[in-house]
């Protein structure tokens, strides 16, 4: 897909959420949608099938956020895999939430962490960031068992890894 | 033709020498004839009677009158007709040796020289040519053991040659078999060292792992975001 063709759906979904009250509720469930996505190859496939009809993709789609989700959420969705680009949502949210925090002037912090961090944790690290980096954030928790601890910050760009499996992995090359 | 000449003159010879010999033996004088030519002179001469001729030296005396009649022929001297029939058959004899005889044989013997000068001067010309031959088969011989020790000699600088190069080539596998031997010994060793250190890299991680998630419960959680938090702040 082109980028401009992502960068337009980012764009409309935007426009359509800063009409609606809850534009960043929105945003937020696009990306965590797309989280979820990315977890299972099987979904994925599914909803990036051009062979399966698109009235079918979508029940899919309402079927999995059905009280899950606003219902502006979910018609984005549902027309987004209609469009037949269900293999760029990731890019779609991905922009999405980097063009909303830009029209905030903040960045995208994405987290990885085992557990979920409370609102001062997340206050706390905000600040952390914005003294480490300069940029005010937007946080976007994700729960990764695979760092078995501490955390993982990506910044646009930087990464900034304080997880107990880069430890061990930087353990297991030093022998 | 020369055994027909040969023959007829034997034959002359023979008839000459022994048929004309014996009407010179019937020519001469007859032993009867002598003795009683003899025996009338001595009776005259010894005046025999019938009276007296029974008496002894009478009866000697005639026999020596007998005695003296046949006496014997000289060995030494033959007959004279028979010295002329001889010589006359020896002279035809000779004549005709000379004539035809001498001549044929002359010529066989002359043609028997010239065949032995031929068969000689085959003979030569044929040991020459053998001797040409033997010296030619001589000569090749001694070529041919010339090129078989040539080649026996180029055959064993050969072999030398091959020798020398297949123990320098052995010697250079060798060498190359025993330091590919050293190169995989130590690989060998070096893998080993490695697979070693994995594993007990593998052991000292995987039992800090199990130590980590052991006491990996909230409240070490929340600790470690602490610590993250502080770290990242202090930068």
């Amino acid at each position: 897909m082109s980028d401009e063709k992502i960068q337009g759906y980012a764009r409309a979904i935007l426009a359509v959420a800063s009409a609606e009250s809850n534009g960043a509720q929105i945003e937020d469930e696009i990306y965590r949608f797309s989280q979820v996505l990315q977890s299972s190859e099987e979904l994925k496939s599914t909803l990036s099938d051009a062979s399966i009809p698109s009235a079918r993709r979508q029940q899919i789609v309402e079927d999995l956020l059905d009280g899950q989700a606003t219902q502006t959420t979910v018609a984005l969705v549902s027309m987004i895999v209609a469009a037949g680009m269900g293999s760029d949502i990731k890019a779609i949210a991905d922009r999405v939430i980097g063009l909303g925090a830009e029209s905030r002037d903040k960045a995208v912090a994405e987290v990885y962490s085992v557990v979920d961090l409370s609102s001062d944790q997340q206050q706390r690290l905000a600040a952390a960031l914005k003294s480490a980096t300069g940029k005010d954030v937007e946080m976007k928790i994700i729960i990764d068992e695979s760092v078995m601890g501490g955390l993982l910050v990506q910044i646009e760009d930087e990464v900034i890894d304080g997880t107990v499996r880069t430890r061990l992995k930087q353990l297991r090359e030093a022998f | 033709m020369k055994k027909r000449l040969i023959f007829a003159s034997v034959l002359a010879g023979l008839i000459l020498t022994f048929g004309l010999g014996g009407n010179a033996m019937a020519a001469g004088e007859s032993l009867g004839k002598c003795s009683v030519d003899d025996y009338v002179e001595k009776y005259g001469e010894l005046g025999l009677t019938p009276e007296n001729i029974a008496q002894e030296e009478n009866i000697n005396a005639i026999g020596e009158i007998f005695d003296s009649c046949i006496e014997a022929p000289s060995p030494i001297i033959p007959e004279i007709n028979e010295v002329i029939w001889g010589g006359g058959a020896f002279v035809v004899l000779l004549a005709l040796m000379l004539w035809k005889g001498f001549p044929a044989v002359q010529k066989i013997m002359n043609e028997r020289s010239e065949k032995i000068a031929t068969d000689l001067d085959e003979a030569d010309k044929a040991k020459s040519e053998a001797q040409a031959v033997k010296s030619q088969y001589e000569a090749e011989l001694a070529d041919a053991k010339s090129a078989a020790a040539a080649v026996i000699e180029e055959a064993r600088q050969q072999a030398e040659v091959l020798r020398s190069d297949l123990q320098q080539r052995a010697e250079a596998e060798i060498a190359e078999m025993k330091e590919q031997a050293a190169a995989d010994i130590d690989t060998a060793r070096e893998r080993a060292m490695g697979d070693l250190q994995s594993e007990v890299s593998e052991i000292v991680v995987g039992a800090a792992e199990r130590v980590v998630e052991a006491n990996l419960d909230a409240e070490a959680q929340a600790r470690l975001i602490e610590n993250y938090i502080n770290q990242v702040g202090s930068n």
